[in-house]
């Protein structure tokens, strides 16, 4: 793997993977939520998978996403405790169908490219 | 809970207002739901220091609030260049020559020379306050540009047939060639007529008189003035400079200047004579004359060739390093 090709680069290569992964983020977090979550549980779900995402992260890009009309949220009381649930709206169930369409777009692109 | 409910807190000062419940909540939420995992996993409550190891690892609050905001800025990523390349410009032309200046001060006043403590001090406080005076103003304007919503326009009101022409520093402009060779051949025709005598005017009943110490002073003016026709006339023929050409500009400029500075402190009017005006009082004008030239004029010349043998130099380290580079000029 390139990551551990030279220690020179780390922090060039780290960048670049964020940036690589910023964007996937986002349909990630959109694609889990097509099942009702909670942040905390989201977030688990989210490392299960390979996606980690720390905190501060997820917390301002759902309210993005929620402000955008892509999630809707709803406080309940689970386990004696409140907690903010979130999950697609109807428009964020198209955008992702939409988004979900581009990124296997990238991905044959991609494949075409690479050898 | 009593750190997390200080962390909690903290962050909700640094939170858009509407927003402080809401976020502290859920945030309050997603601790408590860490904190009681990890809880689960020992099999005990954590202690103190377990808590602000976890808390540490969310971040400072302020910087944990912040991402909830907007991205703020004063000046925004595509104005940043432009308004850095003219706060370059403002030091370049403001404050560059005011250093020059007070360095002349330094070099040829007397006040300076004798309290150079106080006049250090002064100097040091002005240029400060002078720079942040306009730092201050560049980066007002810049804000207020950012905000009424200029970039739009800045980015579609443009022209690339109004983008200035790539032009090679080391090329010298036809122009510049001739418009010096002029330049200098008039000086030279007018020096020769009208400054070879030490009697400027002696007209209906006017007579100013220069001290015998201008004769060394119009040679030289004169020689120079010659050189420079000698070197324009090479530079219409070979228009690109070259390492011995800018060195020869280089020593023009230097020895056009010092005369000049010279001039102006060798009390050079020896005598002036106005109708209706006593010996006296014309004997005391011409010292007046004298004092004013030694004590401003010399700085004015210094600064100037300092500044234009800076600039001389920095072509000759141009050539030096072998930079050819064409530069593009500063289209925004």
């Amino acid at each position: 793997m390139a990551h551990s090709a030279q220690p020179a680069s780390d922090g060039l290569f780290e960048n670049l993977r964020l940036e690589l992964r910023r964007g996937c983020l986002v349909l990630a977090v959109m694609a889990a939520l097509r099942t009702e979550q909670y942040g905390y549980t989201l977030r688990k779900v989210l490392a299960e998978h390979g996606m980690a995402i720390d905190e501060g992260t997820l917390y301002p890009l759902l309210r993005r996403l929620e402000s955008q009309g892509l999630l809707t949220s709803q406080w309940r009381e689970e386990d004696k405790r409140n907690k903010r649930f979130y999950r697609l709206s109807p428009e964020g169930k198209l955008i992702l169908k939409q988004l979900l369409e581009e990124w296997r777009g990238i991905d044959a692109s991609l494949k075409d490219i690479l050898p | 809970m009593d750190l997390l409910d200080r962390y909690v807190h903290a962050v909700r000062f640094w939170l858009p207002r509407g927003q402080q419940d809401d976020i502290t909540a859920e945030l309050a939420e997603d601790l408590r739901s860490q904190i009681e995992e990890q809880e689960a996993k020992l099999g005990r409550k954590l202690t103190e220091l377990e808590v602000a190891s976890l808390l540490k690892g969310r971040g400072r609050p302020v910087f944990v609030a912040g991402r909830y905001r907007p991205q703020q800025y004063l000046i925004g990523p595509t104005l940043f260049p432009i308004y850095r390349f003219v706060l370059f410009i403002v030091a370049l032309c403001y404050l560059l020559p005011w250093m020059l200046v007070w360095v002349s001060l330094e070099i040829f006043d007397p006040f300076y020379h004798s309290h150079v403590l106080t006049a250090m001090g002064q100097a040091w406080g002005s240029f400060w306050i002078t720079t942040i005076v306009a730092v201050g103003i560049v980066t007002i304007v810049f804000a207020i540009i950012e905000r009424i919503d200029y970039e739009k326009k800045f980015m579609e009101n443009w022209d690339p047939r109004k983008l200035p022409p790539v032009r090679d520093p080391n090329r010298i402009p036809r122009f510049n060639s001739v418009f010096e060779l002029a330049a200098n051949g008039v000086f030279a025709v007018w020096w020769l007529n009208w400054m070879s005598s030490l009697t400027l005017l002696d007209r209906g009943g006017v007579r100013i008189v220069l001290a015998p110490a201008w004769h060394p002073y119009y040679w030289a003016m004169l020689a120079v003035a010659l050189a420079n026709i000698a070197l324009a006339a090479v530079n219409l023929a070979h228009r690109y400079w070259t390492w011995r050409r800018g060195i020869l500009r280089l020593i023009l400029e230097i020895a056009g200047a010092i005369p000049i500075c010279w001039l102006f402190k060798a009390n050079i009017l020896a005598q002036i004579v106005l109708p209706n005006l006593s010996a006296a009082r014309a004997t005391g004008l011409v010292n007046s004359i004298n004092l004013n030239m030694a004590r401003s004029f010399p700085y004015a010349v210094a600064c100037c060739a300092i500044v234009i043998v800076l600039s001389n130099t920095f072509r000759l380290i141009r050539l030096r390093t072998k930079r050819t580079g064409i530069m593009q000029g500063a289209a925004v």
